[in-house]
């Protein structure tokens, strides 16, 4: 129903969209029976499509052309599947968006596979742009989505980290992504270097305040609206914002303390989350959320007006407000 | 070119591929970055067989091994392991590495290279996930799977750069190290999945034993017929046959009649 919400925002894109959900098929096609039932897999279990969506509305900024902007389009979310595979290898994710994860249907080998198959058609794809800032951007990228994610591995169960090293983390590991499609969608367009910048800090805003909703919904959705058992984050190991705020109150310190390393059952796991949705650092981590998605909604107000610029400002105010 | 002078450029470009993609946690956590000597070896062979050389090329070739790199560390994830933080690290490091092959290409400008590299690594993942495909396999398709994974990446280069000439003697030479490991790990009592696919076929462990044996002897025939196509000096033959792929008995005859 929300991911239909969302949509309903963008729903102007709609033929370049279904344009680009025909390229990932064609994009995702293979020799391997396996590997083509398996990113078809990953494909069809849907998504928001959110990176391929900015490229296309930063590009509404240039001279937007679909056959343009679809050579980015297309890999930043082929990029954005491959780490998902792998992703869920790393989490031992049995379940996302409601489907088995590659690496439940068939195995940490397949999923790697999977991924590193995905990659290179991404790179295969994206290598049709010769425009070199457009790769010097999408290769740092991945290199500090790996780095975010690396440092993540190392701050897991580190209960006494601080909100900055959260905010680096996150950073790197969201809203970078989301940065680079909406520069590379300014730059293939040929927009001027101005407005390329207010589009990736509007990204780099909106990133930060997706994956902080992202982290509070975790401790706030149930877990048929996730797809995987609330909390799950946390059962990771994965420190988030609301878990920082809400260890303030001595009771859940001591509580999250106890519960970081032994395996919960589900009533223990529903308790902590439970304690978490009912103390005040849901509040605090929205209020830090909606501190990035003002940011983001100032960065479009330095930009022309018109559709583009209107359905921008529609998504930035939805994932404030999204429900899962 | 001598011995010990082949064998310091190997190790000066095992250091640099180390130093582009040094990062403290995965030092830390995981095996580190590896690249097989005789991938490297091949990768540098033009330069130790006097062809045309530059700097950029050597980059490349630097870019070819982490990408050899990156691809290791995924085959490393086990199957159906529990989650450790070694074999998280693993995952990224593949990642990682995959980020660090693009951005150096990107700096040498060299997109070209990249498409044909990413064009490989689709091959080579395929081949690798046909282990998994409920397929009868043939031996001629065992032999194929092996040469794509084990070469394919190595092709790219050579390719790229007009150094298709070595593309038959290294195929050779990479099928053959393929080939020993699995005799190796069979005869340790291990599996893999390319020693379950020969089993399948051949049926029987001791034929699969055998068939390996016979499969070596006849690389190691192509490939000592192969290295006396080639103008090779004696230093660099003789570092192929003793160093890359030794097979004591003929190479010592090889050795002997000169």
């Amino acid at each position: 129903m929300e991911k239909m919400k969302l949509k309903l925002l963008y729903s102007d894109l709609k033929p370049e969209l279904e344009m680009i959900e025909k390229e990932l098929e064609q994009a995702v096609d293979s020799n391997s029976h396996l590997l083509n039932d398996a990113s078809l897999h990953l494909l069809q279990a849907g998504g928001k499509r959110i990176r391929p969506v900015f490229v296309l509305l930063a590009g509404k900024f240039g001279n937007y052309n679909i056959d343009v902007m679809k050579q980015v389009a297309v890999p930043l979310e082929l990029i954005h599947m491959a780490s998902l595979v792998h992703d869920d290898v790393i989490d031992d994710s049995e379940m996302r968006r409601g489907q088995p994860t590659v690496k439940a249907q068939w195995n940490n080998s397949v999923a790697m596979y999977t991924g590193d198959f995905i990659l290179a058609r991404a790179l295969e794809y994206i290598t049709e742009v010769e425009i070199p800032s457009v790769h010097d951007i999408l290769s740092k990228t991945m290199i500090e989505v790996c780095r975010g994610e690396i440092i993540q591995i190392e701050d897991k169960y580190k209960l006494d980290q601080n909100v900055r090293d959260y905010l680096r983390r996150i950073k790197r590991k969201t809203a970078l992504l989301i940065s680079s499609s909406c520069e590379l969608g300014a730059l293939v367009s040929g927009t001027d270097e101005k407005t390329a910048a207010h589009l990736r800090r509007f990204g780099y805003f909106i990133g930060m305040s997706f994956q902080i909703i992202d982290d509070i919904l975790d401790f706030t959705s149930t877990d048929e609206e996730l797809g995987k058992p609330a909390g799950s984050d946390f059962i990771q190991g994965n420190i988030t914002l609301p878990v920082l705020f809400a260890r303030k109150d001595e009771e859940i310190y001591r509580l999250l303390k106890e519960s970081l390393y032994k395996e919960l059952t589900d009533d223990e796991r529903l308790h902590i989350v439970k304690m978490i949705r009912n103390s005040p650092a849901i509040k605090e981590s929205k209020a830090i959320s909606e501190r990035y998605l003002n940011k983001a909604i100032k960065e479009l107000s330095y930009l022309p007006k018109g559709t583009a610029n209107k359905t921008m400002r529609n998504i930035a105010l939805f994932i404030g407000k999204r429900k899962f | 070119m001598n011995l010990q002078q082949i064998q310091s450029k190997i190790s000066s470009m095992e250091i640099d591929v180390l130093k582009a993609v040094q990062q403290r946690t995965l030092e830390k956590y995981t095996a580190g970055p590896s690249v097989e000597h005789a991938r490297m070896f091949f990768l540098l062979l033009p330069f130790f067989d006097g062809k045309q050389w530059s700097g950029k090329i050597e980059a490349s070739a630097k870019t070819v091994s982490i990408v050899y790199a990156a691809l290791h560390a995924h085959d490393q994830v086990k199957e159906d392991a529990p989650v450790t933080k070694k074999q998280q690290l693993t995952v990224l490091a593949g990642d990682f590495y995959s980020g660090i092959y693009y951005h150096m290409l990107t700096n040498l400008k060299n997109i070209p290279l990249i498409q044909r590299i990413a064009s490989a690594i689709v091959q080579v993942s395929e081949k690798k996930a046909s282990f998994y495909e409920e397929t009868v396999f043939s031996l001629a398709e065992i032999d194929e799977t092996i040469e794509v994974i084990e070469s394919e990446l190595l092709t790219a280069f050579y390719d790229f750069y007009g150094y298709d000439e070595y593309t038959p003697l290294a195929k050779l030479m990479l099928n053959y190290l393929r080939y020993s490991e699995e005799l190796e790990c069979l005869q340790r009592d291990g599996h893999t999945h390319v020693l379950r696919l020969l089993k399948e076929t051949l049926q029987y462990d001791l034929h699969t034993e055998s068939w390996l044996l016979e499969k070596l002897d006849n690389l190691h025939d192509q490939i000592v017929k192969c290295v006396n196509g080639y103008a090779f000096d004696y230093e660099l033959k003789h570092f192929m046959l003793h160093q890359i792929t030794p097979h004591q008995h003929r190479a010592e005859q090889l050795t002997r009649e000169g």
